[in-house]
């Protein structure tokens, strides 16, 4: 496919500027990807990276700064351009064509670069197989991609690149929705590109992917490049270190258990769901902060979700305060006093295009009632400032709607709608996706205030094992739908943990 | 092979056919007879034509509530042209009905394209001025049978074939079946086969996608929703035929039988899924408890008390379906 | 946008303004208002409501045969008034129920909203054909009538009922738990969930009000006409989609305000008899309102352009 010259450079950005508004989203950025690199860009939400591969696929111009690509200088770099000089972007929700099947989305640019009119079922076939043969990937051609797994439609995805003769594969957070074994296939895929001489860029946020599989990476903050290092010139800390510009103070999350073993808040009993979880058994303390976690898939959310009153168990007991409970509903866990932050804020969490009062105190809406039984909305304006203020969360006022607040206080947010419920039980999936590293440590003391002040339970989800190490005074390990070990952040490593839920180990740290 | 041909919903269809048939027949021999069919079949060309031309709108994420205005509209202006004229030709009745229905249609898609305006407040919109544009023009003025062309009654009464009864009746397979077919077969050619059905696919399926993949969406939506004004200037005249009369009333109720059909057929109103061996089967359904409800006794007062019911049934079960395919990847799906 | 619109129709001729000529309009509007409600409500929630004219048909219907049967010329007047109360709670009655089935299959078996409402709208209507065999009924008691027909101080019956049923709605939906929870689940449907909302309780709710309020509409329209006929309104259900839209209400749900809707409304009305005055063939007004659709929807969209590429500078 493609004849290379060893040491040849595809693409080559130098001094890119870019705004929107007045803001400056990209500062003076330079970035070389050679052929056959596996290049990794890093940086938290808002710090550039979406906006460096708009510019780079020709998707945005810039407003000064020169592209080469191959070689060849593009002043004004259109889709076009990029496409065909071999750049190729899948973006994160992959633009596939769930109602076609896996040959149709696979060919479907091609058919259209080739100007046909009338479609020829063999010319869509060969086209497809062609690229599935390529990476040595096995998928059924006529399946209809709705029905494939996350991991099966991102290849598909790749495939549909493959078929542009192409020389960067850029990928904007690849893993977030695949399983280990998934992340494992896309890495042997992506080697093999490399095998071919293609190149990949990817952004990624998951740091130990970072130094899992790509060779050479990019640090940018505030539109700035940091720095570009090769990958085993860094460790955890530096790159964390660049990325945010200062250290964080770790501290574990203490807890005596003997002195508070009588105050059960929460006790689940031999809880089982058909293909969710089996035989789940554990006790939630006042003031623990108990994690939960384990790969996509190991059946962490159902069980939260069972315990909120949406996902409802075949078998197996429920204790609150030491009374056996139903929970059949959201309604019923809020009356027992369980809250649950979801794990997608967009979606579950938020109500987007409302106002950050309303969505503060849509919870508790039943205590801000007047005499008559209406709405006071005087004590709810003073309510949410409340909040605000003990949050910290930077608004530009009451009134504005959630999509004009950054990913962070957002997230912030979609906290303080439950922390106003003042649950006895708090659980959390996912509480920190999506939010930069500065926020994140945010939110973790916010949680580990709630937990020491106000001696709620919290359960803390997360596939992130960092961040259950840092903030859990005892860690679930789930796999496949089964707690396989209780562990204790201070007598475990991230590593070993790693290894139990995978069966794996990381290879770098 | 056969399993690709009849997936589960279109086998789910010809089921509840066969088992209307099953139970109707049992009440009446004479629901299955070659002249019930035959007569079946003429008066719900136009209803099939319309509905085809409604599930390609569907399948691009769209909708049309227009077409019964346009319908309306384009026979009067044809019927008005050749009466006024004193022509009596066919072929100039079909050329002004749908060549005029295209141009209706464009506007359509012209307000969808440019604007963004989403296709239903877009043909509901154009529902009304189309509506209300042909009771400014027409006056109120409906043509009767005497004042109509003599063809569209040689037309309306033209057969394949004809079968004389013993008693000495005729009766036979209309012309429609013809057009019918070519509608159906044409327009199936052009979702399998052609780029252009692709790309009506791709639209209805993840239309940021289309766009970045090159597909000229622009045109895409002009086909649709001009096709569907072209087929329904053609139904409008095969209903003309029939009726002996364009028929001009202040209220003009969108046709949602059309609409039941397509959706009893297994077309999502989300776009992107839908098949035209659905949509046929849908019709018939449709087509069977529409006419037939008198043989088992039932007058024709409980028309659409009956297709309400199928409907409510249809797409009851339609929910519980997409609701069980869901739940597999995860676990709330509202 | 709704600014527009006052200004548009303070251009209207000064003709406009008799008495006689504000009180037909008034007297027009009333059925049909409640219609609007009705529809209001739907979109709010996230759906739409295609079954209304259908539900007044039928419970007009019932309404009808009620007086019809009961009443007869040597009726007591006591008695009389006995009945026009029953018959009003009946046709209240079989309006929500009307409404209780469009929520139930909503809410809880789940159906989209214009699929279920499509089915319901021609079960309905089916019902009203079979029991009238689609001849209208006649005749009702002349203090029946009032309700449609009669005034106070000169003021129409029926607006003053509007009036006051509109600010009893207003209330339910901008200050009442119930109408922050109905928002907030036409926003978002899956977050409210999450947050604890009752979502079929809530849509139940919502169905039934809006055949409570299509009753309302029934009885006086009935009153007006004099007659319960199965077929009458059918321009009715797209009238009130575009009242609806007009009135400022975000089709894809969740936001708007019944003072929105009633300007809507209130235009069409203004249109209408406006055309009426000046001579003008009132067969124009489907074409205006079309017409005046098709602007507002790209007005919004121009507007929507300009607030969101001040946004974008904001949140990058």
């Amino acid at each position: 496919m493609t004849n290379s010259k060893i040491g040849k450079t595809i693409l080559d950005l130098r001094n890119i500027n870019k705004f929107f508004g007045g803001v400056r989203a990209l500062s003076d950025f330079s970035m070389t990807i050679e052929e056959g690199e596996i290049h990794c860009l890093v940086g938290e939400n808002g710090s550039g990276k979406s906006t460096l591969i708009k510019v780079a696929s020709g998707a945005l111009k810039a407003e000064s700064g020169d592209i080469y690509i191959n070689g060849n200088f593009y002043k004004n770099l259109h889709i076009m351009d990029a496409i065909k000089e071999g750049i190729q972007v899948i973006y994160q929700d992959l633009s596939l064509y769930t109602n076609l099947t896996i040959a149709e989305n696979i060919a479907m640019n091609q058919l259209i670069e080739k100007n046909l009119k009338l479609i020829n079922s063999r010319i869509i076939h060969n086209i497809s197989k062609e690229a599935i043969n390529e990476l040595k990937i096995n998928l059924d051609l006529e399946m209809v991609v709705e029905n494939l797994a996350m991991g099966d439609k991102q290849l598909v995805a790749i495939c549909r690149a493959l078929t542009h003769d192409v020389k960067l594969i850029i990928m904007d957070e690849p893993t977030v929705a695949l399983t280990r074994n998934e992340i494992e296939l896309l890495f042997k895929v992506i080697l093999s590109l490399k095998e071919k001489g293609i190149s990949t860029l990817f952004l990624s946020h998951k740091l130990s992917e970072v130094f899992q599989i790509s060779e050479e990476v990019t640090i940018i903050r505030d539109g700035l490049k940091v720095g570009e290092f090769k990958t085993n010139e860094l460790d955890n800390d530096k790159l964390i270190f660049y990325m945010i510009g200062k250290k964080i103070e770790k501290e574990k999350y203490s807890y005596d258990e003997d002195k508070n073993k009588d105050n059960v808040l929460l006790e689940v009993t031999n809880l089982t769901k058909k293909n969710n979880f089996k035989n789940i058994n554990f006790k939630l303390l006042a003031g623990e902060i108990i994690g939960i976690t384990g790969l996509l898939g190991s059946g962490r959310t159902e069980l939260a979700l069972s315990i909120f009153g949406l996902n409802k168990p075949d078998s197996g007991h429920i204790f609150i305060e030491g009374e056996k409970v139903k929970i059949d509903s959201p309604q019923d866990a809020i009356k027992l006093g369980i809250s649950f932050f979801p794990s997608d804020r967009t979606i579950e969490g938020l109500f987007m295009k409302k106002p950050v009062d309303i969505n503060l105190i849509i919870t508790v809406i039943k205590e801000n009632l007047n005499k008559m039984g209406l709405i006071d909305f005087r004590s709810i304006k003073s309510r949410a400032k409340e909040q605000v203020e003990d949050l910290n969360i930077k608004i530009p006022s009451l009134s504005a709607q959630i999509t004009s607040l950054s990913g962070g206080n957002q997230q912030k947010v979609a906290l303080g709608k439950w922390i106003s419920t003042n649950p006895k039980i708090f659980i959390l999936d996912s509480p920190t996706v999506g939010v930069d590293i500065g926020a994140k440590y945010n939110v973790y003391s916010i949680i580990k205030k709630l937990a020491i002040e106000q001696n709620m339970g919290i359960i803390m989800i997360s596939d992130e094992i960092r961040e259950v190490m840092e903030n859990c005074n005892k860690i679930l390990l789930m796999k496949k739908g089964e707690i396989i070990d209780i562990v204790y952040p201070n007598k475990t490593s991230e590593n070993e943990i790693f290894s139990k839920i995978s069966g794996t180990s990381l290879s770098n740290n | 092979m056969l399993k690709k041909v009849l997936n589960k919903n279109e086998l789910f269809l010809f089921l509840i056919i066969i088992l209307l048939i099953i139970i109707l027949t049992s009440f009446n021999r004479s629901f299955l007879t070659l002249e019930n069919w035959f007569d079946m079949i003429k008066n719900n060309s136009g209803m099939m034509i319309l509905a085809i031309g409604f599930l390609v709108i569907l399948l691009s994420g769209g909708i049309d509530l227009s077409f019964t205005s346009i319908g309306i509209f384009c026979a009067f202006i044809a019927t008005d042209v050749l009466v006024s004229k004193n022509i009596n030709n066919m072929f100039l009745a079909f050329a002004i009905s749908c060549g005029l229905g295209i141009l209706m249609g464009a506007v359509n898609a012209f307000f969808i394209s440019y604007y963004k305006i989403p296709p239903l407040i877009t043909t509901l919109a154009t529902y009304a001025v189309y509506n209300g544009g042909l009771l400014v023009i027409s006056n109120n003025r409906s043509f009767y049978a005497a004042e109509l062309p003599l063809w569209y009654k040689k037309f309306g009464a033209m057969n394949i074939f004809t079968i004389t009864k013993p008693e000495g009746d005729k009766y036979g397979l209309s012309i429609y079946f013809l057009i019918v077919i070519s509608v159906i077969l044409f327009t199936w050619f052009i979702l399998k086969y052609t780029m252009l059905g692709k790309g009506i696919y791709a639209i209805g399926g993840n239309i940021e996608s289309a766009k970045r993949s090159g597909f000229n969406i622009v045109k895409i939506q002009f086909f649709i929703y001009c096709y569907m004004g072209f087929l329904a200037g053609i139904a409008a005249i095969m209903e003309t035929s029939i009726l002996q009369a364009v028929v001009v009333s202040g209220v003009s109720v969108v046709d949602l039988s059309v609409i039941a059909a397509v959706i009893l057929g297994g077309g999502r109103l989300s776009g992107g899924y839908g098949k035209i061996l659905g949509t046929v089967f849908g019709v018939i359904i449709l087509m069977i408890l529409n006419n037939n409800l008198i043989l088992i006794g039932l007058s024709s007062f409980w028309n659409e008390f009956v297709i309400g019911f199928v409907i409510i049934i249809g797409v009851i079960i339609t929910s519980i379906q997409t609701k069980q395919k869901s739940r597999g990847i995860s676990i709330i799906k509202i | 946008m709704t600014i527009i619109f006052i200004l548009m129709s303070a251009l209207m001729p000064k003709t406009f303004f008799s008495l006689y000529n504000l009180q037909s309009m008034a007297f027009q509007i009333s059925g049909f208002g409640f219609l609007v409600i009705a529809q209001m409500i739907a979109i709010i929630s996230g759906g739409i409501d295609l079954s209304i004219v259908s539900i007044m048909s039928v419970s007009g219907i019932s309404a009808a045969l009620i007086m019809t049967k009961f009443i007869n010329e040597s009726s007591s007047s006591g008695n009389v008034i006995l009945i026009v109360i029953l018959t009003i709670l009946v046709t209240l009655v079989v309006s929500v129920a009307c409404g209780f089935i469009n929520g139930l299959l909503i809410g809880y078996v789940g159906v989209p909203p214009i699929l279920a409402t499509l089915g319901t709208m021609s079960l309905f209507m089916g019902v009203g054909v079979i029991i009238t065999g689609a001849r209208g009924i006649v005749g009702f008691p002349s203090g029946f009538l009032k309700i449609g027909t009669g005034t106070v101080f000169q003021i129409p019956i029926p607006l003053i009922i509007l009036v006051v049923m509109s600010l009893l709605v207003a209330l339910i939906l901008n200050k009442t738990v119930f109408g922050l929870k109905l928002y907030m689940l036409g926003s978002n449907p899956i977050a409210s969930i999450f947050t604890g909302i009752n979502n079929k309780l809530m849509l139940l709710g919502t169905y039934m009000l809006g055949g409570f309020m299509t009753g309302m509409s029934a009885i006086i329209l009935i009153a007006q006409a004099n007659s319960a006929k199965s077929g009458y309104g059918s321009g009715f259900l797209i009238q009130s989609i575009i009242a609806v839209i007009l009135g400022g209400i975000d089709p894809a749900g969740g936001l708007g305000s019944i003072a929105g809707v009633i300007i809507g409304i209130l235009i069409i009305q203004m249109i209408q008899s406006g055309f009426n005055m000046m001579g003008m063939n009132i067969f124009w007004t489907n074409i205006i309102f079309g017409t005046v659709l098709i602007i507002v929807m790209i007005i919004n969209l121009y507007l929507e352009r300009i607030s969101f590429r001040e946004k974008k500078t904001i949140s990058k």
